[in-house]
Formats: structure tokens, sequence, C-alpha cells
């Protein structure tokens, strides 16, 4: 393994957008055959130096060396010339072809006339080498998340990669999948395949790694073989000097009454199936209740269920003593709901809008900034400069629109709207999601000042640690059941990792 | 990296939050005298002088005040189309169909005003036409704006369907059918019946009558409705971010759907408008002159905004009127067609200019060939 | 027989959807790509009056079609640079398409002396078969009595369609439209096919515009198209963006122009304008219909990025 030959480089690779730097001065060095993880925090770089690999964005500076011969990627193709392919976080799927025509779709191979029964056995026959279970026939838009990433993977080795690109993987896949396919990437590298494996998770990358390159800051920070290291170590290249403090950053609760009852609730999602599923769930005035899961079990329904912005099929909300279940989302908010939801720029803002146009989305109906009809543009104006000042949101000049803030400034002014109208429970989705460590700190401590004045918060997180640090109840859902819930205290990663595969507790 | 490369500067496109004022007023101008630069290739390719034809045709726009009376009641409905056009816009919502609005309008005016305006006093008549005509607009907008709101069928296509069916409809009035309409004196050559005298807009200067007080009126109006009240906020919201505006508590669909039945109303209007002032009878070919898709113009290049309009359309209203006038100096009169359209060439070309600032990048590496400007064009 | 109302009804139909056929072809390409080109009847105006002058200068009508077609694409290549280069709303670059065509049309047909509306019909398209199959009862004029364009154009409508659904560059064709970002990441170029496919619906119309001068009339008059190009629009979305059903459609909607006429030889009394309006009523209604069905709006509906710039890099 060591003396495998020296397949692709990357050699002080620089990209910014927009005046941003996402990659500085980045090397990294990948033989064939081996399982090479990127390391890094949310924001560290680490996806932009993969488009960057597979020639998607084309960087400012730097040179791509595949066996030592120098390639210039305009376009992905050019990158699939040199078999180097990606699967994208967001699948790059047609949900309205099916399985075989996406598979064959731009492969210089394909016949000019194609045909359809001898691509769909092309297909099968290739599903059958990898060991790789889908149906070539099948529509894309029938099928689950895990078998579209087996189809993203199927279009890379259609067209004869060498290496494959695979970014966060394992975001969209319950434990089980994660597992299938660690197995698929293992048998892949005994092909003599190259997989790059994008990653903040130390576990996944400590199982399936031989080498790891850790990113922090858009930079490179080191390389080391996974045999060779630990956690602690990869840890303290991730976050660099500062060290994280094993305590939790809360101290005890003092929970009082129940601020958020939701009883035997049921939603359904975009495509009319059950998300949530008869969920029981109570929020108590200051204590902090985490909701850890992996992505797409219900999460988004529940909180936009809570919110008021998706209509329960069963079951009812409780806000603050009042039955919320029929109220509309100003009604809730006037009953004391705050919601930072978890598309920021999408939801959270209407991002083409300047900041004061942002900041009165709670408040543009009462005074003093509206009167009668009219928006008064004093009180607005007024309005903006006292939130900005009061929770620090920088970079902000009147006029300018949200789009052009950095993403920690977004969150604060959301978060400053939010709790500027004085929640009793504050519903955060994901709210440090891509933040750097500056504006995660700062989000944790309006978290946390909020429990301590009383209010009650739900926080839902992907991130086991964020909610370790701050709550004082993880409730683990899946499938959108509540799967087992622990307290502050006793938080056992192994039985909420179990949970979050869909294992109940032991009662 | 090597060193003995060459570095070329390149441009690129940086995104700017709000254009500097000078630009967002210089704006319109600037696209006008594009389509002017542009039209003037085009008269010298075909062998004319372009400052002999562009000063006949300022004189014929402004050259008088015969000439701006007749350039002021041109623009009159162009103002109303225009409005319509920048609203909806405003909110990406794509109304073509300003211009079937406009017959409906129309339609819906005289209709009224051969019913019932007679003995009426002439306040109370043409506040009831113009309500009528208003009213049409918004109802054949609604056509369109029902589908968009329950199903979210595709607005583009909708409106402009209802165009042509509005255009039949009218051409059915008053040429296929001898209907309440139609002035059946008059059988060899097909016309509208004249309205009562109740409701013939009042005078103001010469030719310029009534409508275009009402006009500026309605411009100011909806100004003030989008910048300053929270029905405004809302719309702006959706127009930004229809999930945005659901986290806000706004009722998109409905928010959409009154959008579209407003600026159906403007464009009503601008048909009623014609009715009661310089045609005073349903005359399908004097309405058919495409006020609406003008109307689309005069937005863009006011840039949507409602008090920009005002001054747009005299501009676009004078280069219409002016088309005559050339005609007698040799020029073929669809020279203003030719010209409204390479305006808003202009203005659709030079938005991305108004929204990025142009930089030249700090020199490329000439490492990387391949590297494009970051914001490919 | 062959001079009955029926047959030259169903005759006349063909004719008449020739031209629509053409430009809503190509209007059906360029939306398959995701670019939606309102400018159909502006293209097919400059496409008509080219095509006339052409055949004037050459004596030949093939040449005049090809000048007509190409006149066309230069309209089209002004729409793809603003649309696909520039990223600028295509509803405003087509309608600017329309007003610049029908504007620029005139112009030029007023310009020669005498104007090109006062001149003696050119040398029109012949039909393919003279005598032979066209004598043949009721299915000759149908079927044998046209021209070498109606052949083509029903040559050209299974071509898009056997190419849609069967050829390589049809399934790129239809990704780009539906996803530009896989198309892209496949290696496929965004760009490079939108371009490609608004100029070939440039030139179609522009054929579709030639077709009307140097096949109907022979001569040239001010906004000869008389609203074809937007039916031809029309026809994309009723015929859900197939290829096939965008033909027969050209034909039933060809059969509606020509209804008035057959309609006074058997004297009912239908009015004109009613008749007129219905190509654009069931447009609407086919519209509403799909998507109001959840399944069928996916499947049957305009490709999901239809009007919508693509940029790959955002962050």
């Amino acid at each position: 393994m060591s003396e495998s030959a020296l397949g692709v480089e990357l050699q002080g690779i620089r990209k910014s957008f927009y005046g941003q730097v996402a990659n500085e001065d980045v090397d990294l060095d990948l033989r064939w055959g081996e399982v090479h993880a990127l390391l890094g925090e949310n924001g560290a770089g680490k996806s932009t130096l993969c488009s960057v690999l597979a020639g998607l964005y084309r960087p400012d500076a730097g040179r791509i060396l595949v066996d030592g011969v120098e390639h210039h990627f305009a376009s992905p193709r050019d990158a699939l010339d040199a078999r180097i392919g990606m699967v994208y976080q967001h699948f790059r799927l047609v949900d309205t072809f099916t399985v075989a025509e996406n598979v064959v779709l731009g492969h210089p191979g394909t016949p000019a006339w194609m045909d359809r029964r001898q691509m769909e056995s092309d297909v099968a026959a290739l599903c059958e080498r990898y060991g790789i279970q889908v149906d070539p026939a099948a529509l894309v838009l029938d099928l689950s998340v895990g078998e579209q990433q087996r189809v993203e993977i199927l279009k890379l080795l259609h067209r004869g990669v060498h290496v494959l690109v695979l970014d966060e993987p394992t975001a969209v896949l319950t434990p089980a999948e994660a597992e299938a396919l660690f197995s698929a990437l293992r048998g892949l590298r005994e092909e003599g395949k190259t997989i790059v494996f994008v990653s903040h998770h130390l576990d996944e990358v400590l199982a399936i790694a031989d080498r790891v390159t850790v990113m922090r800051k858009g930079r490179r920070v080191g390389q080391v073989a996974a045999a060779d290291t630990d956690s602690d170590q990869l840890v303290r290249m991730m976050v660099g000097e500062q060290v994280v403090s094993p305590e939790r950053l809360s101290g005890p609760a003092s929970p009082g009454p129940v601020i958020l009852g939701v009883k035997a609730l049921e939603v359904q999602n975009d495509l009319r199936q059950v998300a949530v599923d008869a969920l029981d769930l109570e929020v108590h005035a200051g204590e902090i209740v985490g909701i850890a899961g992996v992505a797409g079990n219900g999460q988004r329904e529940l909180a936009e269920a809570i919110a008021g912005l998706r209509r329960p099929t069963g079951g009812s909300v409780v806000l603050n003593g009042r039955d919320a279940t029929s109220l509309d989302v100003l009604a809730r908010v006037r009953a004391g709901l705050g919601f930072v939801p978890e598309d920021r720029l999408t939801t959270g803002v209407a991002s083409g809008l300047p900041i004061e146009d942002n900041l009165i989305m709670r408040s543009f109906g009462r005074a003093p900034i509206s009167r009668g009809p009219f928006v008064s543009q004093r009180a607005v104006r007024q309005w903006t400069d006292e939130l900005v000042e009061r929770f620090d949101i920088r970079g902000v000049r009147r006029g300018l629109p949200m789009s052009l803030l950095s993403g920690g400034n977004v969150q604060r002014a959301i978060l400053a709207r939010e709790m500027a109208e004085r929640p009793k429970l504050l519903l955060a989705a994901g709210p440090t999601r891509g933040l750097d460590v500056g504006a995660t700190a700062a989000i944790h401590r309006l978290l946390l000042a909020m429990r301590d004045e009383g209010g009650g918060v739900l926080l839902i997180s992907e991130d086991l640690e964020e909610l370790e640090l701050l709550a004082d109840r993880i409730a683990v859902i899946y499938g959108g059941r509540i799967m087992g819930e622990q307290a502050a205290g006793s938080f056992d990663r192994d039985s909420i990792g179990r949970m979050m595969a869909g294992v109940r507790a032991e009662a | 990296m090597a060193p003995s490369r060459l570095r070329i500067p390149r441009l690129r496109l940086e995104p700017r939050g709000v254009p500097p004022i000078w630009l967002r007023l210089a704006f319109p101008v600037l696209a006008l005298a594009g389509a002017g630069c542009a039209g003037a290739v085009l008269l010298l390719l075909t062998g004319f002088s372009p400052w002999t034809v562009y000063s006949a045709a300022g004189d014929a726009a402004f050259g008088t005040s015969l000439a701006w009376q007749r350039t002021l009641v041109s623009s009159t409905p162009l103002i109303l189309t225009g409005l319509a056009a920048a609203v909806a816009f405003r909110m990406r919502i794509w109304n073509i169909g300003g211009e079937g609005q406009l017959y409906i309008g129309a339609i819906a005016a005289s209709g009224v005003a051969l019913a019932v305006a007679d003995g009426l006093p002439s306040v109370i008549a043409i506040a009831v036409v113009l309500g009528a005509g208003a009213l049409g607009g918004a109802v054949w907008a609604g056509l369109a704006a029902a589908p968009r709101a329950r199903f979210g069928t595709d607005e583009v296509i909708s409106t402009l369907m209802l165009n042509f069916i509005a255009l039949f409809l009218m051409n059915y009035l008053i040429f296929g059918s001898e209907g309440f309409w139609r002035d059946k004196e008059r059988l060899t050559y097909p016309t509208g019946r004249d309205i009562p005298e109740s409701a013939v807009a009042p005078e103001l200067w010469g030719r310029l009558h009534i409508g275009f007080l009402v006009a500026v009126a309605v411009a100011v109006g909806l100004w003030i409705l989008l910048r300053s009240t929270r029905w405004g906020y809302t719309v702006r919201l959706v127009g930004d971010s229809t999930r945005a505006a659901r986290y806000a508590g706004v009722r998109v669909p409905r928010r959409i759907a009154s959008v579209l039945l407003l600026s159906g109303a403007a464009a009503g209007l601008a048909g009623a408008i014609l009715i009661i002032g310089s045609l005073g009878s349903l005359e399908p070919r004097a309405l058919a002159i495409n006020l609406g898709y003008t109307g689309i113009i005069v937005a863009a290049v006011a840039r949507l905004n409602p008090l920009a309009v005002v001054p747009v359309a005299v501009a676009v209203g004078g280069i219409s009127s002016a088309g005559p006038a050339l005609q007698t100096s040799g020029v073929p009169s669809e020279l203003v067609l030719v010209l409204q359209g390479l305006a808003l060439l202009v203005v659709a070309a030079s938005e991305l200019l108004m929204s990025n600032r142009i930089r030249f990048a700090p020199a490329a590496p000439a490492g990387a060939p391949s590297a494009a400007p970051a914001a490919r064009r | 027989m062959n001079d009955s109302v029926v047959v030259l009804t169903l005759a006349g139909a063909i004719v008449a959807g020739t031209p629509l056929a053409l430009a809503a072809l190509g209007e059906l390409l360029g939306q398959r790509s995701g670019v939606m080109n309102l400018g159909v009847e502006g293209m097919m105006l400059v496409g008509a009056v080219t095509a006339i002058l052409g055949a004037e200068a050459t004596g030949t009508p093939w040449l005049g079609l090809a000048l007509g077609g190409a006149a066309g694409l230069c309209l089209a290549l002004v729409h793809a640079v603003l649309a696909v280069s520039w990223r600028v709303n295509q509803v405003v670059s087509g309608l600017a398409l329309v007003i610049l065509g029908t504007g620029l049309s005139s112009y030029i047909g007023k310009l020669p002396d005498p104007p090109l509306g006062d001149r003696a019909p050119v040398e029109r398209f012949e039909p393919v078969f003279s005598g032979g199959p066209a004598d043949v009862p009721i299915l000759g004029p149908i079927l044998f009595g046209h021209d070498p364009i109606v052949y083509l154009s029903v040559l050209a409508a299974v071509g898009v369609s056997a190419f849609l659904y069967r050829a390589r560059g049809g399934l790129a064709l239809r990704a780009v439209g539906e996803s530009p970002a896989t198309a892209d990441a496949a290696g496929i170029s965004v760009t490079r096919t939108r371009y490609g496919y608004v100029l070939l619906g440039g030139l179609m119309a522009g054929m579709g515009g030639g077709y009307v001068t140097l096949a109907l009339s022979g001569t040239w008059q001010d906004g000869i198209t008389a609203g074809a190009g937007w039916i031809a629009f029309a026809l994309v979305p009723f015929a859900s963006w197939r290829p096939l059903r965008c033909l027969l459609a050209a034909w039933a909607f060809g059969a509606l122009t020509n209804l008035n006429f057959t309609l006074q030889l058997l004297e009912v009394d239908v009015p004109s304008d009613l008749l007129s309006m219905l190509p654009f009523v069931m447009t609407i209604v086919v519209l509403i219909a799909v998507s109001a069905r959840p399944r069928a709006s996916r499947l049957l509906a305009a490709p999901a990025a239809l009007s919508e710039p693509y940029v790959r890099e955002t962050r």
C-alpha cells in the first residue's frame, strides 16, 4: 500500500469567490488504490477543493497533475477525461430520466443512437460487477436517497473513472446505509480505484480512510496515515490551537412550566408521505432540548409544523399554554414563538432585499414599525440601527442586500430579529451549520442566554457535539418518531448513535 | 507556479448592492440614447441621415405645443400599461397580458358607458366608466391569476394566450357581429357606437384630457403603495423569495393573485381612458396597436419604478407620435418599432451592468489559461 | 371529387400548418434546452421578408428559404447572447425580438423601389408530384399534392422526435433543459447546447416565415405572418413539448385558420373571430389541465429549468 504509485497531485490551489478566499495554497496528493479522507469543519474549504479537483471550479492559482502530467480542467468533462469524477452533496441526477439514462448521459462511449434495452442491460451488468443494487429502468424520482447515491456512483464507474470524489456522502444516509456504502467503497479500492472521502466525522474517517488530509479555514493543515493517528490528534488539527473544552457550556437547568407541547403530531412531507409520525415532545421554560438525528428523518417537517409553515395531518401543538395547532405563522409569533429556519438564505431571509426589510419581517405588522397601512421609514431605520448595534451584526450598510453578508452575520441578523420579539420559545434548526468558530460561539451564547433568562429552546442539529455542549436533554428522531431521550450528564454517544440508526432505547 | 508566464489582467463582474443614484437616474436616458445610436447605424446603412431624421422626429414629438399635446395623449395609455407591467414584474410575475387586459378594459368601459352613462352627471359617469374598465382588466387578469394561484400554471403563456382571445373577442364585437357595441348605422365600415357625451373626458389643454392626470395619479399611488405600505412590503418579500415570504406569514398565492389583478386593473384602466378620451367608441383598429407590449418596454426602461414610468412613457409616447411625421421625410414609420425593440434590447443587456460592477481583476495567473472570470458571462 | 370541400380543407390545413410546424418545432427544441424565445413572430417576419428578397435576387425559392432561415437565425443569436450568456430575463429579451422583428421587416419591405408590397409575386415552390399520385381520388391532394417543404417538415418532426428520445444528443438536450447542473457535471456544455438549439430554433422560425411568403403568398405585405408566430409559440405547450404532437397540432391549428373559408363555402355561419380564438383557448385549457395534476405536471409540463439562466459557480 505504501508503495502505491503516485496518482493525482494538487499543488498550491487557490480559489476565491467575490473576494472571499475558500482555498489558499492547498496541496493534496492521492495514490492509486487508496481511500483518502478530506477532513475539516464546515466551511474549511473541503467542498471547494473537491470541485476544483473535479473540474467544476477553475482555480485562481495552482496546478493539477495526473500521473505527473499537468492538466487544466476547464469543465467537469476535462476532469472526467482524466478519469476523475465527483458525487456532489446535492445529487446531479435528472429525476425525470430512468437510472440507465442518467448513467449513460454525457458518456462519450454512448452510441449516437441508443437502444433502450441494450442500455439497461449494460447498466444492470455494471451493477452486478460492483455489487450495487438498483433497477436500471426505474425513474429517478421514484428512488430513495440511498438509491440515488448509488446511481451517482454507477455514473462514475460507467465512465471508468479512477478517482471518485465523494462530498459528504454519509450526510444523507442512516448509519446502516452508510455501512453499506463503506463496504462498497472498500470493494472499489480493491479494484484499484482511488476514493476521496469528504467528511467532518472523525469516526467515519478513521473507519474507512487509509490516509487523511486535514483542512482548516481554506488551508491544508497536514496529512497523516490513518493507522498512525487517533481522534485527539485529528481534532487538534481540525480546530487548531484553540483547545475544545470538554466541559459543557451550560450549567444545570432550572426548568419551569411547559412552553411547547407537541402531542401525537403527524406531518407529511412534500411528496405526501408521512414524515413526522405520532410524535410527542415537550420543552419547558428554562431548558434547551436538542433534537439529534440524521438529516431527512422528519426534522424539517417537525420544525415547519411547529412554526406554522406546514399543516399537520394530525395531533396538536400547544404553545405557551395555548392550542396553536391551527394558528397561522404570525399568530404563533405573537404567542411567543421565535424560529431560526434551516435554510438561512432562502427561508430565513429574503436575500435580495436589504437588511432593514429583513429585520422587520416579524415586526412590520405592529407599531411603531407600521402605522395604519403604512410602514414608517424612520421607525424602520431606528429599529435597524438598534438591532445591528445590540446584536453586533457586522458588514452592514443600509440598502445592502443580505446576500452580500457573511453567513455568520446573516445568522446574527435572523437571531436578532427573532429575539427582538422576546419569544418564550426559540426553535432553531441547524443554527451554526457552515459558520466559523467565532460566529458559532456567538450563536451558542445567545441560545444559552435565552435559556438562562427563562426561555425554552428547541435546538435541531445534526452536530452531536454541539448538542452535547448545549442541550439539557437530547431527544433522537428517526423516521419521524422520537426513539429515546437522554438528560445532560448521562449522554452516551453509543446509544444515541444506535437510536439515530433506528434502534429504540432500552427502557 | 511558473514565474516566466505572462500575467493577463482580466475583467470580472462583482455584484454590488444598490446601483449608485446617478446611475439609476441616468439609466433610462442612457438606454434610450443607446437605442438611438443603434437606430442611427441602421439609418446610415439604409441611406438616411440620422441627424435629419431625429431632428424631424424631435420636432414632431416635442417641437410645438400641439406636438406636446399629441405626445402626452399618446403617452397616457403607456403610463398605465407600463405600470401594469412594472407592478407585476417586480414580483417576478410575468404578466405579458397587458394587451388583452387593455382590450377588455376598453370593452367593459364602452359597454358600461353605452348602457348607463347617458343622463348621469359627468363626474359620476366618468368614474363609473373608468371603474368598469379597471374591473374588466382585473377580471381578465384573474383568468390567469386563478390557475396560477391554485395550480401554479405558468402565467407567461396564459396571459399571452388571453391577449389573443381578447383581441378576437373585440374584433367579433365590432367586425363579426352586430351587437351592442357596434354602430349599426355605418354598415360599410364597421365601427363602434359613440359613447354618451357625459362620459367623454373633459379636456385640459387642447387635445390633452383628464385621462393623463388619472394616469399620473395612479403612478404616484402605486409608488406609495409599493414603497411605503405593509402591502407593498409583503409584495417585495414575495418578489424576492416566496419561502421567506411564507416564513414572514404572507399568504403567497393570495398575494400573487392580488398583484396580477392590480396589474390587470391598471391595463384595463388604460383601455377605459382611451375610450373616454381620444377614441370615443370601441375602435379595434385604434386599440390594437401593441400598447400592452410597449408598456413592457416602458416598465423595463423605467427599471420597474412606478414614478420613472411617467417620464419614460412620455419619451416613448413621443417616439410613437413622431412616426407619421417620419413617413413624410421618406423614412418608413416602422423605424419607431425598430427603435422601441432596440431600446428594450439595450435595457435588457445593460441590466447586468446595473447590478454588477466591472473590475479589472488582479492579473490572472497565466499558469491557468483556462481560468475565466468568476462570473461567466 | 378532388375539389370537394372536405378534401380541399384537409389539404389546405396541412399547407397552412406547415409554417406553424416548422417554427414550433424550432421553438420546442430551444425550450427543451431551457430557453424560452417569445420572439417567434419577429423571427418569422424577418425570415419572410428576407426570403422574398432572396428569392427575387437569386431566382430560386430554395435559396430564398435558406436566406430567410439565416435571417431568423441572426435574430435568435441576439436572444441567445442575452438569455444564455448575459442571463437576461427571457421574457423581456424575446419580446424585444418580436417588436424589433416586426419593425425591421416592415422597414426593409419599404426600402426598395418600388416597395416589396407593390411587386408581382415571385416564383413559388411547386408541388412535388404533378399528376400521378396527386390525382388519386381523395387521398391524392391530401397526401401528394404538396410542395417539398411540407414533406420536409414532416421529416423534421419525425427526426426531432427520434432525436429527442433515441439519440445521445437528444438525451443531452433534455438533460440541459431539465437539470443543467447535472448535464454540466456529466460533461455536457450547457452554454453550447443552449446556443445551438436557440439558433436552430431561429433558423426554423425564419424558414417558417419564408414558407409563408414563398409558398403561400408569393408576395410581401407588412405583418404577413398574421400571428402565426404566436400560434407556433402556443403550439409548444399545447403539444406538451412533444414533437409529433406538435406536428399534428400544427395541422389542426392550420385547419382552424382555413376553416373560415370552408365554412363560408358550406354556408355555415360561424363568426370567424371566434374560430381564430380557438387555438389560444385550447392552449390555455391544456396548460391548466396539465398543471392541475401533479404527476402529469412533472412528466408532461415544461422542462424544469425553462427560462432559468444557468450559472455554474454559485455559492
